[in-house]
């Protein structure tokens, strides 16, 4: 009996290896693929891979990838704080008031933004920021972004607060906390690790948004730009136009560029795991 | 005066009516004990006391409630807890914060101390009455979930002391505590009496007649009999009084 037991088990651990491998296989080879093209591309450009412009079409110099990094780096810088106050906030609110009109109009809006394709998005900025300010800009960038995020993290922040039991309200409020206290002492610390992962996820979801970036941007890429009112450039919009292009050199910066997002996109990953620890209820 | 004072409250929650004319006066400084089968009603009575049946919306209290002297239902919910300490059936230690500071915060959100050495003597004071201190004084900056059940609980009661309340709710405050320590524990209630108004649920007629000055039995959300414990240990006049104290319900 009992060593039927146990071979039942064995068979079950390998059973569930076996998928996991079978699950994890793509994922690997994407991360190794992408890393061994673009490693070795970031290698031989060197240290100037982040500090010039791309190369001329059929030029023999690497060329870099600067202006892209660089509005990436912006974009997110401003996109990101935008989204989480705003998603954080309209959470809360949702949560603390869940049959006030307004909140009930958040909701629906947020989970039906949740559903727009992005490039959609980027078409609806193209005409209400591109159009009248007559150029592509970073703000146009950062309002595509925050509209796409938004539900993303709105939606993650709802479940962690909703996560959190009734019973630590009403503890909260037997000690005669207020509702903004119960909120700010007992509700947000109580999900600290949640929230930093949501932070973290929003932030690897933005630094990979390409659709949104299509008609708001402007794909500037002769000279650095950090005007905010002006057009600009990100990663994979980069890497979205070079390798589609037959130019080897461009491939190669798109390479090395998908190389860079990966890495950042592990070290977010890595980040998320070490998140703060979580609050044992 | 009473500390508490309710005339044909009534409670509903949906379409549920929960609490059904309940009157009751409760004299300052006493023990009142509120016995009943499970699902009676008893801890919605605490709930109305101290408004936290807000708390769910589909709540609807109706009658007239007076606590500490003043209009329990049109006062400020937020002013009106600060008066009232409660601990609850199930432990609900803040999962985030140290003993020290789950104790602390009640202190602090009220007020009532001042600097650093105040609070340390309150968390100290509110741990000692409530039976704890010896248990974790050298464990204060560890976590609640590091802690038994019971040992949970009395935190709570240390929490709910350090607000210094003038009306002590607990819910079945010995639940999870063994009878060693829920004896202690009803002394420190007892001793209590002297500064705070102590209403308990409970579930045992022995703990009932050893802390009680009242005791109200409630009932399908009914009170079915109430008044000074001896009368109601000695006399009972309904069935399921006597049911109830003999311990068959
Ligand atoms: N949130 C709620 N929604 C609907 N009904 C509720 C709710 N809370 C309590 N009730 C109902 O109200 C009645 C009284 O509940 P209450 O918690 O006051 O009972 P109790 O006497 O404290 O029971 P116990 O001894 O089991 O704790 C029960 O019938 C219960 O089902
Ligand atoms: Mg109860």
């Amino acid at each position: 009996m009992y060593k039927w037991r146990k071979l039942k088990d064995r068979i079950f651990f390998a059973v569930i290896l076996i998928l996991s491998i079978i699950a994890i296989t793509p994922v690997i080879h994407l991360i190794v693929v992408t890393l061994a093209n673009g490693l070795s591309v970031i290698i031989r450009a060197g240290p100037s891979f982040f500090t010039s412009i791309p190369p001329a079409p059929t030029s023999k110099d690497v060329g870099g990838i600067a202006p892209s990094l660089v509005g990436s780096l912006m974009l997110t810088a401003l996109a990101l704080p935008i989204t989480i106050v705003i998603a954080l906030f309209s959470s809360i609110m949702v949560n603390e008031f869940p049959r006030n009109p307004l909140s009930i109009a958040v909701d629906v809006v947020a989970k039906s933004l949740a559903s727009i394709p992005t490039i959609a998005v980027s078409m609806v900025v193209y005409l209400l920021v591109v159009v009248p300010m007559g150029t592509f800009s970073t703000l146009a960038g950062v309002v595509a972004l925050t509209i796409v995020s938004l539900p993303y993290a709105y939606t993650y922040f709802s479940t962690y607060l909703r996560s959190i039991p009734e019973t630590y309200r009403e503890a909260a409020y037997s000690i005669a906390m207020s509702r903004w206290k119960t909120v700010t002492r007992v509700f947000l610390p109580i999900i600290r690790r949640g929230v930093l992962v949501t932070v973290l996820m929003t932030m690897a979801r933005i630094l990979g948004e390409t659709a949104a970036l299509l008609f708001t941007v402007g794909r500037y890429r002769i000279g650095v730009s950090t005007s905010i009112l002006g057009p600009t450039d990100a990663l994979p919009l980069l890497i979205f136009d070079y390798i589609l292009t037959p130019y080897r050199n461009f491939q190669e910066i798109a390479w090395g560029a998908a190389a860079l997002l990966l890495i950042a996109y592990l070290i977010i990953f890595i980040a998320t795991k070490l998140a703060v620890r979580g609050v044992k209820l | 005066m009473y500390a508490v004072e309710m005339e044909n409250v009534n409670v509903y929650i949906g379409n549920r009516h929960i609490l059904k004319n309940i009157s009751l006066k409760i004299p300052y400084n006493s023990v009142y004990v509120i016995m009943g089968p499970s699902g009676s009603g008893k801890t919605t009575i605490l709930r109305v006391i101290n408004r936290l049946i807000d708390v769910n919306r589909d709540a609807r209290v109706e009658g007239t409630v007076k606590v500490l002297g003043f209009d329990a239902l049109k006062k400020d919910p937020y002013e009106l807890r600060r008066y009232i300490g409660m601990v609850f059936q199930t432990p609900n230690p803040f999962p985030h914060m140290t003993i020290y500071d789950n104790v602390a915060i009640a202190a602090k959100i009220n007020g009532v101390a001042k600097n650093r050495k105040d609070l340390d003597a309150v968390v100290r004071w509110a741990l000692e009455k409530a039976m704890l201190w010896d248990e974790v004084k050298d464990r204060l900056y560890d976590y609640p979930h590091q802690l038994s059940g019971g040992q949970k609980q009395r935190l709570c009661l240390a929490r709910a002391l350090a607000m210094k309340p003038k009306l002590l709710l607990l819910d079945e405050p010995t639940a999870n505590i063994d009878p060693v320590n829920a004896r202690k524990l009803e002394e420190a209630i007892v001793s209590l009496k002297d500064e705070i108004t102590v209403i308990m649920v409970t579930h045992y007629p022995h703990q009932a007649a050893r802390v009680a000055d009242y005791v109200t039995i409630v009932y399908d959300g009914r009170i079915v009999e109430q008044g000074p414990a001896n009368q109601i240990f000695l006399r009972p006049t309904t069935e399921l009084a006597q049911k109830l104290l003999r311990g068959e319900i």
